[in-house]
Formats: C-alpha cells, sequence, structure tokens
C-alpha cells in the first residue's frame, strides 16, 4: 500500500468499484458478443478473452503479486448493487460451511470445459458468465456475509489455493496495536456510533479476523479491513511465497489445516485438475479416449470423459498419495494417521498444480497475446480491417517458460514439504524424500505433457 | 382538409411496404445462396499438420459448373488465440477451384469460403476438417 500511484489507488474508498466496472464492462461485452456474435471462438470476445487472455492474466498476477482478481471481480459489483436494495437476512446453512460444494462445482466446471468444449463455443461461455452472475446475485441476496466467494464460487477457490504461492498477502504491520485494539474493527466493521447497528464499513465478510489471519486462504483482497481498520495497521504486505503452508497455527476463519479434509481435497482437485486440464489438450487423449471405447464398447463421450476424470481425480491421487502417506508411516517412523498424514502433506502439491496451471494458462495466453486485437476490432466494427498478424510469441519460445513455470512450482513443492517435514517429523528428511519423490513424479507427468503437441482439440471416438 | 385517420394508414402502408421490401431482400438472398452448390474434397483425407489440397465443386441448382467465381479460404482452429490461415483458391477446371492450405496445428478446424460470383454477390459457407493429426 505504500508503492506509489498504486498504494494510493488502494487505499481510495471507493478503489475496488473503480476496477471492478472496466471488468464488468468487458464482461458485458464479452456476454453480448458470445451470444449473438460470430460463432467462431477465435473470432469472438467470449471465448477468446476467457480462454486466452483472462485466465493467463489471472495466475500471472497470482504468481507476480496476489488474488487482485478477487478485488476486481464484476460479479461482486452487481451484488453489491443489489445488495443496496434486498438485505438478505440467512446464514448460510451449517452442512455447507466447508468446500464440498465449491469442490464439486470446481470439477463439474472442469467437467462441462471438456464435455461442451467451451473453448470452442461462445455461446456456452457467454452462459457461463452470466451463471457466475446469477450464482453471485442470488446466493448473496438471500445469504449474509461473502457466501459466494467463501463456499461456492470455484473461480475463487482456484485462486485461495494458487495465492498461497503468491508473494503479497493482506496483514497487519503491527500485531501489538491489535492487541490494544478495543473496536475490532477488521472483522465487526465501522459502525455510527448513534446507531451501532449500522455499518458505514463493513469488516472482512469471509470471517478473517486480521490479527489471526494466517496466509491467503479464503481472502479476497476486497481490503474492507484495509479500509475498516481505525490505526491503519492492515495492508498488503510482502512474504515468502508458499511459507504458509508449511506452518499449522489456527488460523482465523479456516481452523488448522491439518484438520481440513476439505481444504486437502481442494488440493487434490487443484494439482490433478491441472494435469487433467493439460492432458485434455494433447494427443494422448484421443489415444486414451479411443482405447476406452474399443475396451469397453461405448461411443458416447460422456461416460468416457467421467471415466477419465475419475482416474485423474480420484484413483491417480488416491494411489499416489496413499503410497506416499503408508511410506512416511512405515519408513519415515510417523506416528500420525495415514489420513492425517496425507491431509497435512498434500498441501505442500499445492505450488507444483500452481505451476502446472501457469504452464498450461501461459502457453495460451503468450501464444495469443495480440488476438484481442482483431477480435476487438471485429466485434467494435469501426476500428479497421482485423490485423491478423503473428497471434503471440512463438510456442518454442513459450515451452521454455512452461517448462520454467513447473520447475518454479516443483520449488516451491520441495520447499514446503522440506518445511513441514521439518517441523512435523522425528525422521523429517526421510519424510523429505517421500513428499518429494512424489512432486518429482507428478512434475515428470506435467513436462511430458507439456511437450506434447498441442491440439486445438478433437474427440474422435469410435464410430457408431 | 386531411381525412381523420390518413396519417395512421400512411404508416401501415409504409411500415407494408417496409415489410415487403425486407421480404424481398432476404428472399432475394436466400435464392442467391440456394442457387449455389459448393462440395468439397480434402487431400489426403486423413490430414496432418502441414500442407493440405482442398478442392471445391461449385455449380448452380441445376448442377451446372458455376465458372468466373473468386474464392478465398479462411481457416480458423476451433480454440480461440490463433490466427486465421487464409489461401485463395484458383479454378483448375470449370466449376472446380483447388487451394493449397498449410494447417498450422493438429485440431479440429473450420474453414470459411468466402465466395465472390462472376456477377459480384458475395456468398459465405464454411464446413471443418476435423482431428488434423500432429505431423
Amino acid at each position: 500500500m505504500r508503492v506509489p500511484i498504486i498504494g494510493s489507488l488502494l487505499k481510495q474508498r471507493h478503489a475496488r468499484t473503480l476496477l471492478q466496472i472496466p471488468v464488468f464492462i468487458i464482461s458485458a461485452a464479452m456476454i453480448v458478443h458470445g451470444l449473438f456474435g460470430p460463432q467462431l471462438a477465435p473470432k469472438n470476445l467470449a471465448t477468446t478473452f476467457t480462454w486466452v487472455h483472462f485466465r493467463g492474466a489471472l495466475v500471472l498476477v497470482l504468481l507476480f503479486a496476489g488474488n487482485f482478481f478477487c478485488l476486481a471481480c464484476p460479479f461482486m459489483l452487481v451484488r453489491n448493487l443489489v445488495r443496496k436494495f434486498v438485505r438478505p437476512v440467512r446464514n448460510w446453512p451449517r452442512a455447507l460451511r466447508n468446500k464440498w460444494l465449491s469442490i464439486a462445482l470446481f470439477v463439474a466446471m472442469l467437467f462441462a470445459y471438456e464435455w461442451l468444449d467451451l473453448w470452442a463455443s461462445p455461446w456456452w461461455t457467454a452462459w457461463l458468465i452470466i451463471t457466475y452472475f446469477a450464482g453471485a446475485l442470488v446466493i448473496d441476496s438471500i445469504f449474509k456475509h461473502a457466501t459466494f466467494c467463501k463456499f461456492v464460487c470455484p473461480i475463487g477457490q482456484f485462486n485461495f489455493v494458487a495465492s498461497t504461492a503468491s508473494p503479497l498477502e493482506v496483514t497487519v504491520r503491527d500485531q501489538d496495536t491489535c492487541t490494544s485494539c478495543a473496536t475490532k474493527d477488521c472483522i465487526r466493521g465501522v459502525r455510527e456510533e448513534a446507531a451501532p447497528l449500522v455499518v458505514i464499513q463493513r469488516g472482512c465478510e469471509l470471517a478473517l479476523f486480521q490479527p489471526r489471519k494466517t496466509g491467503n486462504l479464503d481472502c479476497t483482497f476486497c481490503l474492507d479491513c484495509v479500509e475498516a481498520c481505525p490505526h491503519d495497521n492492515v495492508g498488503i504486505m510482502s512474504r515468502v511465497p508458499a511459507a504458509e503452508l508449511t506452518v499449522d497455527p489456527v488460523r482465523s476463519g479456516i481452523g488448522f489445516l491439518s484438520k481440513r479434509k476439505d481444504l486437502t481435497a481442494l488440493t487434490i482437485v487443484f494439482t490433478f485438475g491441472a494435469l487433467l486440464n493439460a492432458f485434455g489438450m494433447v494427443s494422448p487423449v484421443y489415444i486414451l479416449e479411443q482405447w476406452l471405447s474399443k475396451t469397453f464398447g461405448i461411443h458416447y463421450e460422456l461416460p468416457l470423459l467421467a471415466f477419465v476424470f475419475a482416474l485423474f481425480l480420484i484413483f491417480e491421487p488416491l494411489v499416489l498419495i496413499g503410497i506416499a502417506a503408508w511410506l512416511t508411516r512405515v519408513w519415515g517412523d510417523s506416528g500420525k494417521p495415514l489420513l492425517s498424514i496425507a491431509v497435512r502433506y498434500t498441501y505442500s502439491l499445492a505450488p507444483l498444480g500452481f505451476g502446472i496451471w501457469l504452464a498450461h494458462f501461459g502457453f495460451h495466453f503468450f501464444t495469443g497475446l495480440f488476438t484481442f486485437i482483431p477480435v476487438t476490432q471485429l466485434a467494435v466494427g469501426f476500428l479497421g480491417e482485423p490485423r491478423w498478424g503473428a497471434p503471440g510469441l512463438a510456442p518454442n519460445v513459450v515451452q521454455l517458460f512452461e517448462f520454467g513455470f513447473i520447475i518454479l512450482g516443483l520449488l516451491g513443492s520441495l520447499l514446503v514439504s522440506y518445511g513441514t517435514a521439518m517441523v512435523e517429523e522425528v525422521r523429517p528428511v526421510r519424510v523429505f524424500v517421500i513428499w518429494a519423490a512424489l512432486s518429482l513424479i507428478i512434475a515428470a507427468g506435467a513436462f511430458w505433457l507439456m511437450s506434447q503437441s498441442m491440439e486445438m482439440r478433437a474427440v474422435v471416438l469410435g464410430s457408431g | 382538409m386531411p381525412q381523420k385517420g390518413t396519417k395512421g394508414t400512411n404508416r401501415v402502408s409504409l411500415l407494408c411496404l417496409l415489410c415487403l421490401f425486407v421480404a424481398g431482400f432476404i428472399s432475394c438472398r436466400s435464392q442467391s445462396s440456394a442457387e449455389v452448390i459448393i462440395t468439397h474434397e480434402v487431400l489426403p483425407q486423413s490430414p496432418r499438420v502441414g500442407h493440405v489440397a482442398i478442392t471445391l465443386r461449385v455449380t448452380n441448382a441445376s448442377r451446372k459448373p458455376l465458372m468466373g467465381a473468386r474464392i478465398k479460404l479462411e481457416g480458423n482452429m476451433s480454440h480461440p488465440g490463433m490466427s486465421p490461415v487464409f489461401a485463395d483458391a484458383l479454378e483448375v477446371a470449370p466449376g472446380e477451384y483447388r487451394a493449397n492450405m498449410e494447417l498450422s496445428m493438429a485440431g479440429d478446424w473450420v474453414i470459411l469460403v468466402h465466395l465472390t460470383l462472376p456477377d459480384g454477390s458475395k456468398l459465405e459457407r464454411q464446413f471443418e476438417i476435423k482431428g488434423v493429426a500432429p505431423a
């Protein structure tokens, strides 16, 4: 917040709205073009901006800064507007106050992406954006606080896990100031003196109490706490990326990581989903689907895709993490139950998962970087003939970035598993070796995937 | 003195005329499009990344070859983030046009056919080349 220009911009009371408005306008243009524009993905704003530019920019901003896309979220702009007229009165059901629903939606989104060929369909992409707007609006009109962000939004969950590897965090400057603070405005909000029930500045809607907040999990960078703090004691600070995963204190709004099986499952979907999503873009996916089609005599994509998803998101993590946890217990002399070991160490895979997402989304972003120019020209109509030049950087150059991102993620995972083992184990080196080996196996899979020729992309099943 | 209701009647007449004009315009366009039949052939039949030869046979409704058309082909991937590839088709026999196209990536391609008839009218058709294999 002390960075010139950016810091003073973010300190403005309406900074978030100012960032949300342009993103909202772009989203609205994407919806209109997706529904009524040319239904050829490379020529449509909805598909080009969503699947090339938005995803790439999202992961790059997460890598170099933090969860600024949640800060600029256009769904929250509409939701905040509606909340001026509709005051939600209900609390989100206790049984759903976890990540299981959002994990299911995350998997559903990955599945829909493959099944409906979302990348190739401007119409479906537009409806996906509309669904997000509608979901945020309906849920946050009925339920209090930031229910949609914390418990529902799949993009939000993706950002939460990825931002554990970000270099910036919203946190307190001085713990002593918080200790002596009597009002706790960062969580309660700033209230009118005469009418204490009237909130004039929101506190954290995601139940993150700043003095006990650790890391970026569940933080949308909304800066409500920054504005609410009467001591100017909350800001965006730099930190060691992913170090938050090596420690396990009680986290405000989250609890112990080691007791959150839902967050572990989210990390599994995040990491193995990265492999799965990249696998869907290379030619071996056809070989697998054709083999499955022949073996089981199934010629419909839906069950075959369900099988591939189960293989990647259930069977593969179950076997790999299961073996690593068992070895930790047997060879690493860890006295904890298998499930506890698996839950604690699975978080170490998050940086690697992020590296794989970076490699995949970075490929599309950099190779298609300049395509927004002709596509915008086509959409607007009065900016002259579309200038289709080189779409972006050369794929062989981008491949170096891809490998770099995976290596970066691998290093992060190795450091997290080392740090965790050093704190928690009697034989830390052995335990580190086990989880490092798992990270290396996954990274090897990612290297193999990224070295395959990218296909833009067909599903060819057997006849019938 | 203008009679009561004349203004309204005029508006209705104008609207009817407009509708007739629009209907006529649309029917003319569709008739013109319907008169042209385009069939295509891609070689090799199981294409790989690189060079493909596309042959188009253009006829009118009575299957007579349509000569002297100008045809430009535009190949797009099904995934965004790619630039299209273009190729001009040359008439190699009456009503038969051939273009060489460089498919730069494996996957599904959508080929747009931009056709200008000898009378200057323009048509656009499209077809797919599915499952282009890596080189």
